[in-house]
């Protein structure tokens, strides 16, 4: 009766930022990213990709509430450098490895389906035994 | 700066008509465990959201038959033209932003049969039995001899009802997931121990090693245990419902990843141009 909506899960509402940025008032070069409507999808790629970067200190997420669809991302850098500057590097170096994954999914798709083909008319070695293991 | 020289690297080992083996390669785990999710919830599909009985004289509910044809699978590969009703203009549905199915079986008495017992004369309504207004959007009906049970009849009895499929992904319900399994694993010989196996006496004789175990080499004995030692090769399956061929739920799949961090990264640059002098970024 009175279940949330689940789209409330992904839909940003009205007026609500997607993204806030808040600064650590204590800790030097720290800031808090807030990030409305998405999860560990999206965090744990952050947190990884930050974590592979020599400039950031200390990168951690957390879902605060499992009613809450939100996530805050902390990150911590070295004094040469911005939590914002960090983050926006860690997307860039995503967005090439999402891209360049997309990319050698395609061609290898290409050869795949060449090799079905094959298989199929009956010429070439039936690969398909070989590797499809069913269980 | 990144351990992952050269990008991820990836290799079909089957690819079937409903579903798909391959192996992604030289990347990170929560990547890897990205596009496993981003599979299963976020690639959006059709599936039928709102039904209209008009009359129902079968033995089950109109719930109960509103809740079963939600969970049949309907082809969507040209789910891209069609707009998330939420996003339309229209007020409820429009063609749009959704697909109209009906349904109308009535089961006639056959007096000559009533008192044959011989004779079966329960009626099977199946998804074959749902007629669509648009021919790309059907029940997944591969194997026409077993088509998806709906409801059986007896005579005398009817039902006749209009479904309204909408677009939608499966965090919102799981009968948009265009998925029935993905297949997951990395570390078949368990190098990293990450797994801790329950054991009576012995690891290696109570548990398996799986069969991607063949693409690796086994454990050597004399060689210590490497603790800064991280994944990096995943081996994924991925069986399809049938409302879309595999390796277009995967391309999907990384498009909407792409489409994620893509919208941050502008997010991101918006905040920089408003902050600029508040933060001094």
């Amino acid at each position: 009766m009175n279940a949330p909506d689940r789209f409330e899960l992904f839909v940003l509402p009205d007026g609500v930022r997607k993204l806030t940025i808040t600064p650590d008032t204590k800790i030097p070069n720290a800031a808090t990213f807030k990030v409305e409507k998405e999860d560990h999808t999206l965090a744990n790629m952050l947190r990884m990709q930050l974590l592979e970067d020599p400039k950031v200190l200390f990168a951690g997420y957390k879902m605060p509430h499992p009613l809450d669809h939100y996530f805050v991302l902390k990150v911590q850098t070295t004094p040469d450098t911005t939590p914002a500057h960090v983050l926006g590097n860690a997307l860039t170096e995503l967005i090439q490895n999402v891209g360049s994954m997309k990319n050698k999914f395609e061609m290898e798709l290409i050869r795949a389906r060449s090799e079905t083909q094959k298989v199929e008319m009956g010429e070439g070695e039936d690969i398909s035994h070989q590797v499809d293991m069913d269980f | 700066m990144d351990m992952y020289n050269g990008g991820p690297e990836i290799s079909i080992r089957s690819l079937r008509k409903d579903g798909m083996k391959f192996v992604l390669s030289n990347t990170d785990l929560s990547v890897a465990n990205a596009l496993r999710r981003i599979m299963i919830a976020e690639v959006p599909t059709m599936a039928i959201d709102m039904v209209e009985i008009e009359k129902n004289s079968t033995v089950l509910t109109d719930e109960f038959i509103a809740h079963r044809l939600g969970m049949i699978p309907l082809t969507s590969f040209d789910v891209d033209r069609i707009q998330y009703t939420r996003d339309c203009t229209c007020t409820l549905y429009c063609p749009n932003c959704s697909v109209e199915l009906t349904l109308h079986v009535k089961v006639n008495v056959d007096f000559d049969d009533m008192n044959d017992p011989t004779i079966d004369k329960t009626r099977q309504v199946s998804s074959l039995d749902l007629i669509s207004s648009d021919e790309n959007v059907k029940p997944v009906s591969d194997d026409k001899s077993h088509p998806i049970l709906i409801v059986k009849m007896r005579p005398g009895q009817e039902v006749k009802l209009k479904c309204i499929a909408k677009k939608g992904v499966a965090k919102e319900h799981a009968k948009w997931s265009p998925v029935y399994g993905v297949a997951f694993e990395y570390d078949p010989y368990n190098k990293l121990r990450h797994s801790h196996y329950w054991i009576e006496e012995d690891e290696n004789l109570e548990w398996f090693v799986s069969d991607n175990a063949v693409e690796e080499t086994p454990i050597d004995p004399n060689e210590p245990f490497d603790y800064n030692a991280k994944p990096d090769r995943f081996y994924m399956e991925v069986e399809t419902s049938g409302c879309m061929k595999p390796e277009d739920v995967v391309l999907r799949a990384m498009t909407i990843m792409q489409d994620k961090l893509g919208g941050l990264q502008i997010k991101l640059d918006d905040e920089f141009k408003e902050d600029t002098q508040r933060w001094g970024y």
